[in-house]
């Protein structure tokens, strides 16, 4: 188990360098000179210069791209050039609104997709089943921005349930924070439960037919024994896909934080890019490279633990 | 069995929810309810303003005037504001006299201010200010003919100008005159957070930055008569989609809003403000032709604006919120001309035939800068300068480098936020160089400059009537394409009234008042 993480853990360190440092000069180089997009066009070249030495943009690339990583190595990932905090700051701000939301959306995903991927599994091809795939098909082909809003006006402006907008820290109230988060959580999950039961569900068929089930059921094991068996045999493609879809959550919140007006890590990003914010970029990258590489060691660890065949690979 | 459970399933989510919503509804700041802007019948103590873009600085040297009025006028107090028809009024300057050649303004200061840091404000704080807002990257720009600035006694400045400059006193009432401590100014500390004298506190506790700003009122503010709000949120929200959901539900009661949510707003029974805030249509940076010789040709120029079809433009993209007109001086004030809006009636024949006679019937090729910002105007740039036969190659790029690269191009789209003083149109628009007007060009037009010329020597009193014969012959030489002026609008609960205020894209709060 060591030596199965310890690998994990190095494979991961060099996505992390790999990913940065390319990061780190992709952006430099699409970015160039970062002053018109911070100080505006009515700064004057003696501004701009004065802006390029404050925030060291007039050193060479290598220097710089030294400077940042010898920081970086130890947590710190600089300042903002917009507004001269750390940008750490500014992760400790954004990322608790996107956790909250990506992090509720995963386990209304996961316990809403294995109920109805197992209820789909064990009767195919019943009315149940049949509504999943026409789910699946609508939920897929509807996009996020439209499913926000209808959530919106039925649930917030007109049963007045849930909050229309913005975000309230658990520190401030935890039913504030449950209200503020749970539509966007519903509106990211919606596509993802449809996704996950789909996959428990075909997995799940898979599964129940092969010789090993059979054997089983012809041993006179009870319904509920089998179906235990058959779904820990089926799980690993749900948990692959479940461990995807939050990753590609993180770094797709955008919209829905858009439309619950959330200020979100993906809003952080489009607002870092359009200004040439160069180290929140970076420092977005690499929490979402961290959280990439910490999911899926913890995907490996629950597949070895559901099926400890895998931790052999 | 399993319909059962699932049923149960459901209800048990449904009753989960009812109760959250239950036992957190006393917790929510929602005094309005879902019938949204809040209030109801009660006097409201508490704005809550959706701005649309966050602050962009707490230092008033770093700050923009756009979006930005809102958040500095909370927590600083100016030397001069403006009045609802922008005109320069006192503030922390009490009174001021310009010198008879108009090059020395002498400005008396309140006594009595501190700032929140225990600072006092006198002729050395406003001094220090002047200087940092002078040196600013942002507010330099209203400064530019200033070159020195001194305290003549404890409560009184001296600005020296190299050049006469009759648009300096509204652009330090339009947000280029907010004083700040000087020792946060000396500790280079501003960006950080404000410390003014203003009429509002910045609650930092109750405030989540780039998401929403808490201010409380002072109990002793110089001019608390003017803020009627007890407390303050301001929360910046881009997408109109959700600030318009925010309105309905009652968590603003006030918004930076969009027309196309005119007919919901009016059926709510809401306040409704608006204002001309921007021109939109083509500028020309190569008026001279230096880079394409057609555009140097007012038959050109012309033509292309008896081609646009600028009422239907503002219709089918500005949501018909602003008034189409061919000039830039705001259609609700005194130098605008409504008789020469018929000028260039939308008639392609005629363009056509300008083009011909300048010696470009079979029009002439030209390259534009786009960003995103203005895809909503290309279709019908397209199609017009099509139906001309000028072939336009557009170069895509993002807005900080549209901004950057535009006044390269001999001409591009412009939607250019306007002013509410005469003569700062004048020096923003036709006189200085800016990124979006980056070749004045006056020189060369031996015409406009005389009337340039005439207008910046005359009184204040008599230069309305000269700038109504500059924007006559600007218009005859199709300076610009304006295509229309677009308004801004505001909507605000029943009993919260936004005066809105030309050059101010989110007026400050001293525009917003009970009503």
């Amino acid at each position: 188990m060591f030596s199965f993480i310890t690998k994990r853990l190095l494979s991961g360190i060099l996505l992390l360098a790999v990913v940065t440092t390319g990061t780190f000069f992709i952006a430099h180089l699409a970015i160039g000179d970062p002053t018109p997009g911070l100080l505006g066009n009515s700064a004057t070249p003696a501004q701009q210069a004065a802006m390029r030495a404050k925030i060291g943009v007039d050193r060479p690339l290598l220097t710089q791209f030294w400077d940042w990583l010898s920081h970086a190595v130890t947590g710190d990932f600089g300042t903002s050039w917009r507004t001269f905090t750390p940008v750490n700051d500014d992760l400790a701000l954004r990322l608790p609104v996107t956790l909250s939301v990506v992090f509720f959306a995963t386990v209304l995903s996961a316990i809403f997709g294995v109920i109805i991927g197992i209820a789909c599994g064990l009767r195919p091809g019943s009315v149940f089943d049949r509504v999943l795939k026409f789910a699946s098909v609508v939920l897929f082909a509807l996009p996020g921005y439209w499913l926000g809003i209808v959530l919106v006006q039925l649930f917030a402006l007109g049963l007045g349930w849930f909050d229309a907008t913005g975000y309230v820290s658990p520190e401030i109230s935890v039913g504030g924070w449950l209200r503020s988060i749970t539509l966007p959580s519903v509106a990211l999950a919606l596509g993802a439960i449809v996704m996950i039961a789909e996959q428990l569900r075909n997995s799940f068929l898979e599964v129940n037919n092969q010789d090993f089930v059979r054997t089983l059921r012809a041993r006179g094991l009870s319904k509920r024994r089998v179906t235990r068996h058959v779904l820990r045999n089926s799980a690993p493609a749900a948990l692959t896909v479940l461990a995807m879809m939050f990753v590609g959550l993180l770094g797709g919140a955008i919209i829905v934080e858009l439309v619950f007006n959330l200020q979100g890590i993906g809003i952080l990003t489009q607002q870092s890019s359009q200004n040439g914010n160069i180290p929140v970029l970076l420092g977005l990258t690499v929490m979402t490279v961290v959280f990439v590489v910490v999911i899926n060691l913890l995907l490996d660890l629950v597949l070895g633990w559901v099926n400890p065949k895998v931790r052999d690979r | 069995m399993t319909r059962t459970r699932t049923t149960a399933l459901v209800a048990v989510a449904v009753a989960a929810a009812t109760a959250l919503a239950a036992c957190t509804s006393a917790g929510s700041n929602n005094p309005g309810g879902s019938t949204g802007g809040g209030g109801g019948g009660a006097e409201i103590t508490e704005l809550k303003a959706g701005v649309f873009l966050d602050v962009t600085s707490w230092d008033p040297a770093s700050a923009d005037i756009g979006f930005d009025g809102p958040y500095l006028s909370a927590v600083y107090d100016p030397l001069v504001a403006l009045d609802n028809e922008a005109k320069p009024i006192p503030a922390l300057a009490t009174k001021w006299e310009w010198s008879a050649d108009r090059l020395t303004l002498s400005m008396d200061l309140r006594t009595g201010v501190t700032f929140d840091d225990g600072q006092k404000f006198d002729a050395a704080a406003a001094v220090a200010n002047l200087k940092h807002l002078k040196a600013g990257v942002r507010s330099g720009q209203a400064y530019l003919n200033v070159t020195d600035v001194s305290a003549k006694d404890e409560d009184t400045v001296e600005l020296k100008l190299s050049k006469r400059d009759d648009s300096l006193l509204y652009f330090m009432g339009l947000g280029r005159s907010w004083m700040a401590s000087p020792a946060a100014i000396a500790a280079d500390a501003l960006a950080k957070g404000p410390v003014g004298s203003g009429p509002y506190k910045f609650v930092a506790d109750k405030s989540a930055p780039q998401s929403q700003y808490v201010f409380t009122k002072k109990d002793n503010h110089w001019d608390s008569a003017t803020y009627p709000f007890k407390d303050v949120q301001l929360l910046p929200i881009m997408d109109q989609t959700a600030s318009f959901n925010a309105m309905q539900s009652g968590q603003l009661n006030a918004q930076f809003a969009n027309a196309a949510n005119l007919p919901k707003a009016k059926e709510a029974g809401w306040n409704i403000s608006s204002k001309p805030s921007s021109w939109v249509g083509v500028q020309f940076a190569d008026r001279t032709g230096a880079q394409v010789k057609a555009l140097g040709d007012a038959k050109v120029r012309q033509a292309i604006a008896y081609a646009f079809d600028s009422a239907g433009i503002l219709q089918a993209v500005g949501n018909g919120a602003g008034t189409a007109t061919n000039q830039l001086w705001p259609v609700d004030g005194k130098v605008y001309d409504k008789s020469m809006d018929g000028k260039y009636q939308t008639n392609m024949d005629k363009a056509k035939q300008l083009l011909a006679e300048a010696g470009y019937a079979g029009g002439f090729s030209v390259k534009m800068p786009m960003s995103p910002i203005f895809q909503a105007w290309q279709p019908a740039a397209n199609q017009t300068f099509g139906d001309l036969g000028i072939k336009v190659e557009w170069v895509d790029m993002a807005m900080p480098d549209y901004q950057k690269n535009a006044p390269t191009y001999p001409m591009f789209l412009a939607v250019i936020a306007m002013s509410g003083n005469d003569m700062a149109t004048l020096s923003d628009q036709v006189t200085t160089a800016q990124w979006y007007n980056p070749n004045p060009s006056v020189d060369k037009f031996p015409e406009v400059k005389a009337l340039v010329d005439e207008v910046e020597k005359a009184e204040p009193a008599a230069q309305t009537e000269l700038l109504k014969k500059l924007n006559t012959k600007l218009v005859d030489l199709a300076w610009w394409d304006v295509w229309y002026q677009a308004d801004n609008m505001y909507f605000s609960a029943k009993g919260i009234k936004v005066q809105p205020v030309t050059g101010m894209m989110f007026p400050t709060l001293r525009f917003i008042q009970r009503g």
